[in-house]
């Protein structure tokens, strides 16, 4: 091999290790810095420190670290999938980059229209994020997205995005968008336009934490369950929950792969079809013409 | 204290939650999509240059095979046309020589069949000479008297004439 060739080979594993080790910091760091749960407990995030700031001061929490770790794991990931990426080779990792591209990108122009081609990277992040968000609960960590403040983040931005993309065709047309079809349903305009990032924010988060609080009562419910039926068996087997093995796995498929990957999937979507649905291409066209007109 | 509630508003965390979302599309679109996308263009751009090598390669062969077509046409009929005319110069010298042969047999016969005419009267002349003159010698013999011998031989002339009319 080239001496080229095994630079190459030597940054491809520091890429991969990069990409892994945000996931092992994570687990690191909830071992070193949060105590164990004892028993069943439903609490938010840990706080590993505040910084004082007004409006309440800025706590550092675990949501928010592994969110940055994610973060991490996705610039070395999508760096290790780009690294050595040429027209004339076909590797497995370039046919797979050029898959994901192109995936986001069909689906973004299927939903949204040919205009909005340039935000298949915004999807393809908001997919990435949020389904590996959740999926960190797989590890054993925080899922952020079990945080309302992460996903009110998110939500919000697309809030805003729904409202630049309105006021694109003039923002005394939004403004008298309210007052249809007639001008006295306007304050139910305005709480549904309010609504949408509520209730996007809330229902990502809420299926991530039901997961969670779901998959914590049945585990007590099987430890009480074998105490009751296996409670009798001498010694420390009668203390070991036997039923907790296997069964919370089966679950745990459920409510941490599946719905994670869904509502990563579902936020994705609505964000596609209310910023699709906020511009109206046409009348947009018509307005710029007519602006043209005026100023010339 | 040491962990947050369950449901916990804080306006902090949102903005930074916000921002990682913007942060990571542009690690998404710089890192991922842009290089990506340039390569397929890349690619795409290299395929239809191949392409489009492989048409002008086409064409040329097209217009080769038919140059080569026609040429090879006009061979064949170049070869067809030499063949005829040369069948025809030999024909024609054929005929011509056949027509000589001919001709020259035919004078060898003609000439044989007069030289044998002309043999027969030479001889049938000799025969009557011979005659005239056997005849004259046995009537002299006979008459054992001297006639006048031209009056003789014009006697005998028209007695052979008269025989060889007969005859």
């Amino acid at each position: 091999m080239s001496k080229a060739g095994i630079r190459f080979r030597i940054t491809d594993i520091f890429l991969l290790f990069m990409t892994i080790l945000p996931l092992a910091a994570g687990i690191i760091l909830k071992i070193l810095f949060v105590p164990a749960s004892d028993g069943i407990k439903i609490t938010g995030a840990h706080i590993f420190f505040k910084i004082a700031l007004p409006l309440g001061g800025l706590p550092i929490t675990e949501a928010q670290v592994n969110s940055w770790l994610v973060m991490a794991e996705v610039l070395f990931f999508c760096l290790f999938m780009t690294h050595g990426i040429r027209a004339k080779v076909y590797t497995k990792r370039q046919v797979l980059a050029e898959w994901a591209v192109e995936k986001v990108e069909g689906l973004v122009t299927e939903n949204m229209g040919e205009y909005f081609r340039g935000f298949a990277p915004f999807i393809a992040s908001i997919l990435v994020l949020s389904a590996l968000s959740s999926l960190m609960s797989l590890a054993g960590l925080f899922p952020p997205t079990s945080d309302l403040n992460i996903v009110a983040g998110w939500a919000i931005l697309v809030f805003f995005l729904i409202t630049f993309y309105k006021m694109k065709c003039g923002p005394l047309n939004y403004i008298k968008s309210f007052g249809e079809p007639v001008p006295f349903l306007a304050p139910l305009n305005i709480i549904s336009e309010v609504a949408t990032p509520i209730s996007m924010a809330f229902r990502h988060y809420g299926n991530i934490l039901s997961g969670t609080v779901i998959s914590v009562l049945l585990a007590s419910a099987l430890g009480g369950l074998t105490s009751l039926l296996l409670g009798w068996l001498p010694g420390q087997l009668g203390e070991f929950p036997f039923l907790r093995v296997g069964l919370p796995a089966v679950l745990s498929i459920y409510f941490d792969v599946f719905s994670g990957c869904l509502q990563a999937f579902i936020f994705a979507m609505l964000t596609m079809l209310y910023i699709g649905g906020a511009f109206d291409y046409e009348k947009y066209l018509e307005r710029r013409k007519q602006k043209q007109a005026r100023s010339s | 204290m040491n962990s947050l509630d369950i449901i916990s508003v804080n306006i902090w965390q949102t903005v930074i939650s916000l921002l990682n979302l913007v942060i990571l599309f542009l690690i998404v679109k710089k890192l991922l999509f842009k290089p990506v996308k340039k390569m397929i263009a890349e690619r795409e751009e290299k395929a239809a240059a191949v392409l489009k090598d492989a048409e002008d390669s086409k064409a040329r062969a097209l217009e080769t095979e038919a140059q080569w077509d026609a040429r090879m046409k006009s061979a064949e009929d170049d070869a067809g046309k030499i063949i005829k005319e040369a069948k025809q110069t030999a024909d024609r010298r054929s005929e011509k020589i056949l027509r000589g042969a001919k001709e020259r047999a035919d004078d060898i016969v003609r000439q044989a069949k007069a030289d044998a005419e002309l043999e027969r009267a030479r001889s049938e002349d000799e025969m009557r000479h011979e005659i005239i003159d056997l005849s004259s010698i046995l009537t002299k013999k006979m008459l054992r008297r001297e006639i006048n011998e031209d009056d003789h031989k014009e006697l005998i002339d028209d007695f052979i004439q008269e025989i060889s009319d007969i005859s």
